[in-house]
């Protein structure tokens, strides 16, 4: 378990990984299932019994950088707070964090001002995913910790996801370490998409995404956007075990 | 809805009503309902205040018993060297009878209410203990952690989400306990004078008094019918947001 950048300083884990997350740069990891890219976000997330000394974040222990609720988490079950309604679930941050937080701003921000009053239960997946998006924002984290967090939408949803995070992504700059299984949203959304291996889990290849900014989803019908996908699937195709690649 | 329940214990009622009346049953044997309720009317103070000091016995153990087995169950819920440690002690208070240990409740604390409040706080402290802990640890993962990268302490995570998760089971226990604490409150009333429904019904089964047993009886039957519909109302006030509520 080593090291894992960000701006300031670098992230590791795992066996022999090394990556670093520029500040305001949106980074993210693919991979095989099983590959440790969720375990190295949730070590940077300090949420792992075992603290390998030589993970860092913003040049500190995971812990310290948790103490000064540098980050957001934002998981596959959005995990909301189903007896609170949506502006209290937003609020909940600031009620942890001692932060002072506009609730309604944030929420005009994820396109979900109208359903304030309205509790998880009564939202579809993709609102919910946004109300979990405003509670991780809602403290103005440095960096933005995403473990598939569309992973659990319906592709139209998931596609209004991907549009909203990039406009946020693109007036916030935040730092972001995202997980995901696909390899399009990942070239769509990231600066950097980091290739992972499993067993042990380490690192194939990290892609530059020079597709200009701002971004949009007809951007995957470009060429461009064509052979990014493939350099990724490429490099996936050598993570996996001899029998299986295609 | 409340009528179709209502029409049948009205047929039962004039069911038996009309089988005392039609047999000639001994009225010691089965008092008519309308019996029943002369009697209860004849001594309406009576049977208010057995209804009273019994439901001051019920509601104390009730409050005693699972409030200790809520702060227990708090305890265990946060460490598993602690729950396996207090767990087989519960186990021996939950299968020791009751009745069993209310004597000697007697022979330390009198004859007054503290051993009945006692007995029914030891019969209602396990289904809470148990409850509380499985709801306390029954959090939403994806919250837990979410809470923890924000460096939220264990008191804001008990007091934002386990109290929250835990309320279903709470409620739960609490329907299951309220019926037992008013059999510990009875139970103990019988074995020692100090008033309440089980001495009602101690002395009227001592006169053959039967219809002030039955008297006795409903009064209890009620009780227990307007603590449990209590209960019922705050779980569908409070648990909106729970699949449970759909049902109800």
């Amino acid at each position: 378990m080593h090291e894992y950048a960000s701006a300031a300083g670098s992230v590791r884990a795992l066996d022999d990984v090394s990556l670093a997350v520029a500040e305001g740069e949106f980074v993210s990891l693919v991979g095989p299932s099983g590959c440790g890219k969720t375990t190295l976000l949730r070590a940077a997330a300090g949420l792992l019994p075992s603290k390998p000394a030589s993970l860092r974040v913003f040049g500190r222990s995971p812990d310290e950088a948790r103490a000064d609720r540098t980050m957001g988490l934002v998981t596959q079950d959005p995990g909301l707070l189903p007896w609170r309604s949506v502006a209290d679930n937003v609020a909940l941050t600031s009620e942890v964090t001692g932060s002072r937080v506009d609730v309604a701003a944030l929420l005009a921000r994820v396109g979900i001002e109208r359903f304030a009053a309205f509790h998880p239960g009564e939202l579809s997946g993709g609102m919910r995913q946004r109300v979990a998006l405003a509670r991780a924002l809602a403290h103005r984290p440095r960096l933005l910790l995403m473990d598939e967090p569309f992973g659990a939408l319906d592709e139209l949803s998931r596609e209004d996801l991907r549009l909203e995070l990039l406009r946020i992504w693109e007036r916030d700059r935040v730092s972001v370490l995202f997980v995901t299984h696909s390899i399009r949203e990942a070239v769509l959304l990231s600066d950097r998409v980091v290739v992972m291996s499993p067993s042990p889990g380490r690192i194939v290849a990290d892609v530059r995404v020079d597709l200009p900014r701002p971004r949009f989803l007809a951007m995957e019908s470009e060429p461009a956007f064509a052979a990014l996908v493939s350099v990724v699937r490429a490099a996936l195709g050598g993570a996996r075990p001899v029998g299986l690649s295609a | 809805m409340v009528l179709p329940p209502l029409c049948a214990l009205l047929v039962v009622l004039a069911t038996w009503e009309a089988w005392v009346q039609l047999r000639d049953v001994k009225a010691y044997l089965l008092p008519a309902p309308s019996a029943v309720a002369v009697a209860l009317a004849a001594e309406p103070g009576r049977f208010l205040e057995g209804a009273r000091v019994s439901l001051g016995h019920a509601l104390g153990g009730l409050a005693v018993g699972t409030g200790a087995a809520f702060v227990l169950a708090v305890v265990m819920a946060h460490s598993r060297p602690l729950e396996r440690a207090i767990y087989p002690l519960a186990i021996l208070v939950k299968v020791t009878p009751v009745v069993a240990v209310a004597p000697l409740l007697i022979i330390w604390f009198g004859f007054g209410p503290v051993p009945k409040v006692l007995v029914a706080a030891l019969i209602t402290f396990f289904p809470m203990l148990v409850n509380a802990v499985t709801g306390l640890r029954s959090i939403d993962p994806s919250a837990f952690d979410f809470l923890r990268a924000l460096n939220a302490s264990r008191w804001q995570i008990f007091w934002k989400l386990r109290v929250y998760a835990a309320l279903p089971y709470i409620l739960a226990a609490l329907r299951i306990s309220i019926p037992l604490s008013l059999v510990g409150a009875v139970v103990s009333e019988w074995m020692s004078g100090d008033g309440g429904m089980g001495q009602i019904i101690l002395i009227d089964n001592g006169e053959f008094d039967t219809a002030g047993l039955f008297g006795a009886v409903t009064v209890l039957a009620v009780i227990g019918v307007v603590l449990t519909a209590l209960v019922a109302y705050i779980e569908r006030r409070v648990l909106f947001w729970h699949e449970s509520s759909a049902g109800l």
